[in-house]
């Protein structure tokens, strides 16, 4: 193999990166990077040296075909169960984010997911204490008799309560659950029997973990969609092979014949897998294709034989202890792969000979860095593997890895890194030159030279937004640059770049990045190019189309004149997508560039109307209407997924609310009747009987009935001479009504004052319960600030006897509960006697009395009661060292 | 307040560096250019503390746009970068240094020059690390290009002195460019780094005037000084170097003893191989077959003829002679669990007979001998030679018929 002559000047450091840098947008671009003096032509030198950059020369113009990826393939059947996304573990509250302005760590929100916990594991978090309790709990809406009421309370206002919590989610007047916080003060020292430390400690693990996972997710390092291409230069059927399923757990190897746009096939050969699909990786050695699938604790590897339509088959899986993190296929010996497991072991894998274990190292190469991530691949040498962390790459011999190995690449001052830069992706470039690796990193790629370790051929800060987690080569030759396609998965960005290496068969010249980036289609761009879908469908579309990308693959097809360029791209709900590439040069003789097409510089492609897209070209248009209706029948077919939108009136009103009237009233009564007599003599009802209304138009003075208005009556009284006597008539009348009125309102208001005052010495008589229970600390009494004092007498009346006027639903029988003997009896530990006896001193006073105050009145008068409770228990609690002493 | 504003300002700066982003990246070269107007904007409220500030951005980005805008011109690249200079003490060496690069690639080298002697004379306080660098690396292109203009200077002197004239004034010129090349180009091949074309240069200076120990020792320090990355063509330039002095074969053999060490597939490896096997003693033979072997176990070489027939000569005279098959014996042990799926395979013995018959040759030869002549290659590619009755490939399988018991010798 030859060495490039000369290679391009750089300086050589070791020791950590620099200190200064970090992400930075736009650094990939303006730079020449170096200059090298370029082939000088046969013969002598030319009179001028020739130079050469090694950033910024020509390369090949690649034009997308189309306006958006297109679907190739339908989408697969049943449901697609999107994976946790940031605002399901983070803490959303408006104090918390004025917090975070500023800061970049994010809050968990560690509570709600407790709180999940509590309601998705009820039999584990409180199943014993339930049925221990589930006796004294009523939660039916009858009310207690008299026998049950000794040992019963009713739960039902606190469940109400619950559930109007849920639909006051972002009220500001949060405090109005105070009966809950009560609660939950009272009993959340023994309600449940779950070890809460132990709980909250594997649970923050946990959401730290899927949190992690959701910045950054290697577990799908290397994409799991491959492209088998063609056997034959002629042949124009490939194979893609790609995962699928509910749970992506289906393998497929699909044919597909490469059109305008590539086309299924046949059906597709499928094998169910016992893990998610992870990673797919390929090549083709001896003429035959070797896939692997690694899942997390399997991998396995299949052989797809030379011709088409042959079923491919299963050789050999195996199964790891720890998630396996890399699988990668020799491109020099036929069944043979490297495994690395995130334990940090590396294992060569021959389907012949079996596992063969290179390493065992859980430590980092060259400095400490917590990531369990690993990566292996295979070099020139078939024997000599590579092995990653996210520190660095060494390489190592198959038949001494002890002994030979040699450091390939350092995140440190050698390759001009940057602080906290790390390896995310290394891949063996063999397809396009022997000895060239590429490594890409979040902020920057890399290409290798193993005969030159530890100083990068070429390195270019790729700026894409997110780790570039999948790499395509496409190799050219002495004419045609190599083509590389990064991909990322979060963001979907696809992004290619062209680079001439060294051509190891024509003239060797160092490693050159040709032409400028290139931004291809993600899947997600194709959503505004769709037609308008109604704003449900449209949420779960942009939902399955912004899903994170699993995997990429790319194909070059050479068809007589026109070369193009198609890119797959697969998502985690398990679409694959694809988009074509034109090489200009080639394809279109006109030189526009697409630049000239746009106008005003506010407008760009998302602004444009999608009829000036080339998007509806029949074809692609068409495949799009085929996959939208696939999708929107998959959705029909399982309906479980989207629930109509309900709204619960339990947690608008209360029961008594919604409890309409007993019965029908006495002018229901009438009006019925009326309407029954005049259907059995088939007459009419000329007019309602005003009077009959007479009761609910209270204030108005009533008219007197006769068919006239009181205008015509009055004038008719005038004009006929006793208007005196209408008058009489008319005061008279209005006199008995307006009394009747007048004593209706009296009782009314009697009425309620009853009520309120009964419910006022209910709450007395609490307040007398507890400090029964606390016997000898009689605190002062608590004095509810929307209520007028409690008189005096109350306070001093004698324990045991319920003060005048309180209702016998005051519960005798709950001091017998709550005596220290029964307690200890039923075998409650002291220290919980008082928690027992609060709480259920609290929960004896009636929710079943509560809702028949309007509700407003409730809570004015009801819910300032169970805080001023609360804050008696504290006061009485705090004071009693005070009286001891 | 001012914090909001802040806020938002900086917003909408990201917003408008991501329309230009996404534009470049898009190749729409007219609309990036048309937001980074708007971007300039930035410079005014400069609050950020970024390691790249807008200064730069407008920089990088202004340079690349005009790079591929249809209608830019150098003149108004060199203005740009003329503005670009004045705007950030610490990236001045950095932009004089890209810039020079462009007028470089443009065939520029005058205006390069002039530029590069106008970033050498510029001062400013005290140098950073990097600006110290980046200082050297301006002086040392400028060496280059003095050194460029030294040798056409020889060549108008050489083809002239052959006419029998000769200019004082272009001799003189000459031997100032020579001074202030080599002034420049020593220096900074002393920092480690990889410095080919500085090293190839400083070197042929150096080997005009004579100075051959000077040259030999600067092909040292750059090849083994361990401070230097492990570049291959350290070595090579060395070699090269012994091989044009006329040095023993001694110093030759072990200058690329070196580079078989770190680069056990370099190209030179043939030539080092014939060298040893020309070689009279044992264990420089010896050493040859290692070598080749060692070629031919990556993937790189897999096809180079002259590789398999230097493999095939060497095995070919061992089996003949019948002496140190055990040499063979031992480069086989620990390749024969995959050399033979890795060079002779079924598959690989079509194609090889398909692409190339002399490669087929020489690796059926040697497949031949290795494996034995029930191998599937050495099998495919007889027969396929005696049937297309080509004489080379019968002398082929009587060969391997009558050395069949090597086979035996050699994998037992």
């Amino acid at each position: 193999m030859e060495f490039p002559a000369a290679l391009f000047p750089a300086y050589f450091g070791a020791g950590p990166p620099r200190e200064e840098d970090g992400f930075a947008p736009a650094a990939g671009w303006g730079e020449h990077g170096q200059v090298l003096e370029g082939d000088p032509g046969p013969g002598r030198r030319q009179a001028q040296p020739a130079f050469v950059p090694r950033r910024g020369g020509t390369g090949e113009i690649w034009n997308p075909a189309e306006a958006a990826a297109v679907p190739v393939l339908p989408p697969s059947a049943g449901c697609w169960i999107p994976s946790p996304a940031p605002q399901d573990i983070l803490y959303r509250n408006s104090r918390c984010r004025k917090l975070r302005v500023g800061k970049s760590g994010a809050t968990l929100d560690f509570a709600k997911q407790l709180g999940h916990f509590f309601v998705d594991h009820p039999e584990d978090a409180f199943g014993s204490m339930g049925r221990l309790l589930h006796k004294n709990f009523h939660l039916g809406n009858s009310k207690l008799t008299r026998p049950a009421r000794s040992s019963t309370i009713r739960m039902t206002a606190l469940m109400e309560d619950i559930d109007r919590l849920e639909a006051r989610r972002g009220c500001h007047r949060q405090h109005l659950a105070s009966r809950l916080r009560w609660f939950s003060h009272l009993c959340r020292d023994w309600l449940f029997e779950v070890p809460l430390g132990l709980l909250a400690d594997c649970l923050h693990e946990e959401l730290m973990l899927q949190w992690s996972n959701l910045l950054f997710d290697d577990s799908l390092t290397g994409g799991a969609l491959a492209w088998l291409p063609p056997r034959d230069t002629g042949s124009r059927t490939g194979c893609l092979v790609h995962p699928g399923g509910q749970a992506m757990n289906h393998l497929f190897f699909q044919d597909m014949v490469l059109e305008e746009l590539p086309r299924a096939q046949g059906s597709p050969a499928r094998f169910e897998l016992s893990g998610r699909i992870q990673q797919v990786a390929a090549a083709r050695v001896d003429g035959k294709d070797f896939v692997g699938v690694r899942s997390d604790y399997h991998c396995g590897v299949w052989r797809v034989p030379g011709r088409t339509g042959a079923a491919p088959t299963p050789l050999q899986v195996i199964r790891t202890d720890v998630p396996a993190s890399c699988l990668t296929i020799s491109p020099h010996l036929p069944g043979e792969l490297a495994v690395c497991t995130q334990s940090g072991t590396i294992y060569l894998w021959n389907v012949e000979t079996g596992l063969q274990k290179l390493r065992h190292d859980p430590q980092t190469m060259f400095f400490r860095d917590h990531s369990p991530w690993r990566w292996s691949d295979f070099t020139a040498h078939p024997r000599v593997l590579s092995c990653a962390d996210r520190t660095g790459l060494q390489c190592l011999d198959a038949r001494a890895p002890k002994k030979c190995h040699f450091d390939l690449f350092k995140v440190g001052e050698e390759a001009g890194c940057q602080q906290g830069e790390r390896v995310v992706l290394p891949m063996y470039l063999g397809r396009a030159h022997p000895s060239q690796y590429l490594v890409t990193t979040q902020f920057s790629v890399y290409v290798l030279d193993e005969r030159l370790p530890l100083v990068p051929m070429l390195k270019w800060a790729h700026m894409m937004k997110a780790p570039p987690l999948f790499a395509h080569l496409m190799p050219g030759d002495s004419r045609r640059s190599h083509k590389l396609v990064l991909g990322t998965s979060r963001t979907q960005e696809l992004l290619l770049m062209q680079y001439w290496g060294e051509r190891w068969r024509g003239s060797q010249s160092a490693c050159q990045l040709a032409g400028t980036p290139q931004k291809l289609h993600s899947i997600a761009g194709c959503l505004q190019h769709l037609p308008t879908q109604l704003p449900h469908r449209q949420h779960l579309l942009q939902q399955r189309l912004g899903a994170p990308a699993a995997g990429l693959a790319a194909a070059l097809q050479e068809d007589g004149t026109c070369n193009s360029m198609l890119v797959f791209q697969l998502s985690e709900a398990g679409d694959v997508f694809c988009q074509r590439l034109t090489h200009e040069a080639a394809c279109a003789p006109a030189p526009t560039s697409r630049d000239e097409a746009t106008t005003a510089p506010g407008s760009s492609p998302l602004f444009e109307p999608p009829a000036s897209s080339p998007l509806c070209s029949g074809t692609a248009a068409l495949r799009y209407r085929r996959w939208l209706r696939a999708l929107s029948r998959g959705y029909r077919e399982a309906p479980q997924n989207i629930w109509p939108p309900s709204l619960s009136q339990r947690r608008l009103f209360t029961r008594k609310e919604l409890e309409g009237p007993t019965g029908p009233s006495a002018l229901q009564r009438q009006v019925r009747q009326w309407l029954r007599q005049v259907m059995q003599e088939g007459s009419r009802i000329q007019h309602w009987e005003p009077l009959a209304l007479q009761p609910v138009a209270l204030p108005q003075p009533p008219e007197p009935a006769g068919g006239q208005d009181p205008l015509s009556t009055r004038l008719t009284a005038a004009w006929s001479g006793d208007w005196e006597q209408w008058w009489e008539d008319r005061t008279s009348f209005s006199l008995v009504q307006r009394q009747r009125a007048l004593r209706e309102r009296r009782r009314r208001q009697k009425r309620a004052r009853a009520r309120q005052s009964l419910s006022a010495s209910f709450t007395s008589s609490l307040t007398y319960q507890s400090e029964l229970s606390e016997l000898s600390d009689a605190g002062p009494l608590l004095l509810s600030p929307g209520r007028p004092p409690i008189p005096s007498q109350e306070g001093s009346s004698p324990p045991g006897s319920p003060p005048a006027g309180s209702p016998p639903a005051s519960p005798a029988p709950d001091e017998a509960l709550l005596s220290s003997q029964s307690l200890r009896s039923r075998g409650i530990p002291k220290e919980r006697r008082k928690t027992l006896r609060d709480y259920l001193s609290v929960w004896a006073e009636g929710p079943p009395d509560l809702p028949d105050l309007p509700g407003s009145q409730a809570s004015q008068l009801c819910i300032p009661s169970s805080q001023s409770q609360l804050s008696s228990a504290s006061q009485t609690r705090r004071k009693r060292p005070r009286m001891g002493f | 307040s001012s914090d909001e504003h802040k806020l938002n300002f900086k917003k909408s700066k990201e917003a408008c560096l991501n329309y230009i982003q996404d534009a470049m990246l898009q190749k729409q070269w007219k609309r990036a250019a048309e937001f980074l107007t708007f971007y300039a904007e930035s410079l005014e409220k400069d609050y950020s503390r970024e390691h790249i500030g807008p200064s730069e951005m407008i920089w990088r980005i202004g340079t690349e746009i005009l790079c591929h805008h249809s209608h830019s011109s150098m003149k108004e690249f060199s203005c740009f970068i003329e503005q670009m200079k004045t705007l950030g003490v610490k990236r001045y060496l950095k932009v004089c240094l890209e810039h020079v690069f462009h007028l470089l690639c443009n065939g520029q080298i005058d205006e390069a020059y002039q530029s590069l002697s106008l970033a050498e004379s510029w001062r400013f306080g005290e140098q950073t690390a990097i600006q110290d660098k980046e200082m050297k690396l301006i002086q040392a292109y400028r060496g280059l290009l003095d050194y460029y203009s030294w040798s056409k200077q020889k060549n108008i002197l050489l083809e002239h002195g052959l006419d029998g004239f000769a200019d004082l004034s272009v001799e003189q010129e000459m031997h100032s460019c020579f001074r202030k090349a080599a002034m420049n180009l020593k220096e900074i091949i002393k920092i480690p780094g990889v410095w080919d074309l500085f090293v190839k240069c400083y070197v042929d200076l150096l080997e005009f005037y004579g100075d051959h120990n000077e040259a030999h020792q600067v092909l040292n320090e750059y090849a083994y000084n361990s401070r230097f990355p492990a570049n291959p063509n350290a070595h090579v330039y060395l070699y090269q170097f012994l091989k044009r002095q006329g040095k023993s074969k001694k110093s030759l053999i072990s200058a690329l003893k070196i580079l078989h060490d770190i680069v056990p597939s370099h190209e030179l490896m043939i030539d080092f191989n014939t060298m040893l096997q020309k070689s009279k003693k044992r264990k420089k033979r010896r050493l040859g077959l290692e070598v080749i072997f060692a070629a031919l176990d990556y993937a790189g070489s897999k096809e180079n003829v002259k590789a398999w027939s230097c493999l095939a000569r060497q095995v070919k005279q061992i089996v003949i002679s019948e002496k140190h098959l055990d040499w063979i014996k031992q480069e086989w042990n620990s390749r024969k669990d995959w050399w033979p799926a890795f060079h002779f395979s079924r598959y690989l013995a079509k194609r090889n007979w398909q692409e190339n018959k002399s490669l087929s040759y020489e690796k059926a030869l040697v497949a031949g001998i290795l494996l034995g002549k029930d191998c599937k290659y050495f099998k495919y590619v007889s027969h396929q030679g005696c049937k297309a009755q080509v004489k080379r490939f019968r002398m082929l399988k009587k060969f391997v018929n009558r050395h069949s018991p090597v086979y035996l010798r050699i994998s037992g």
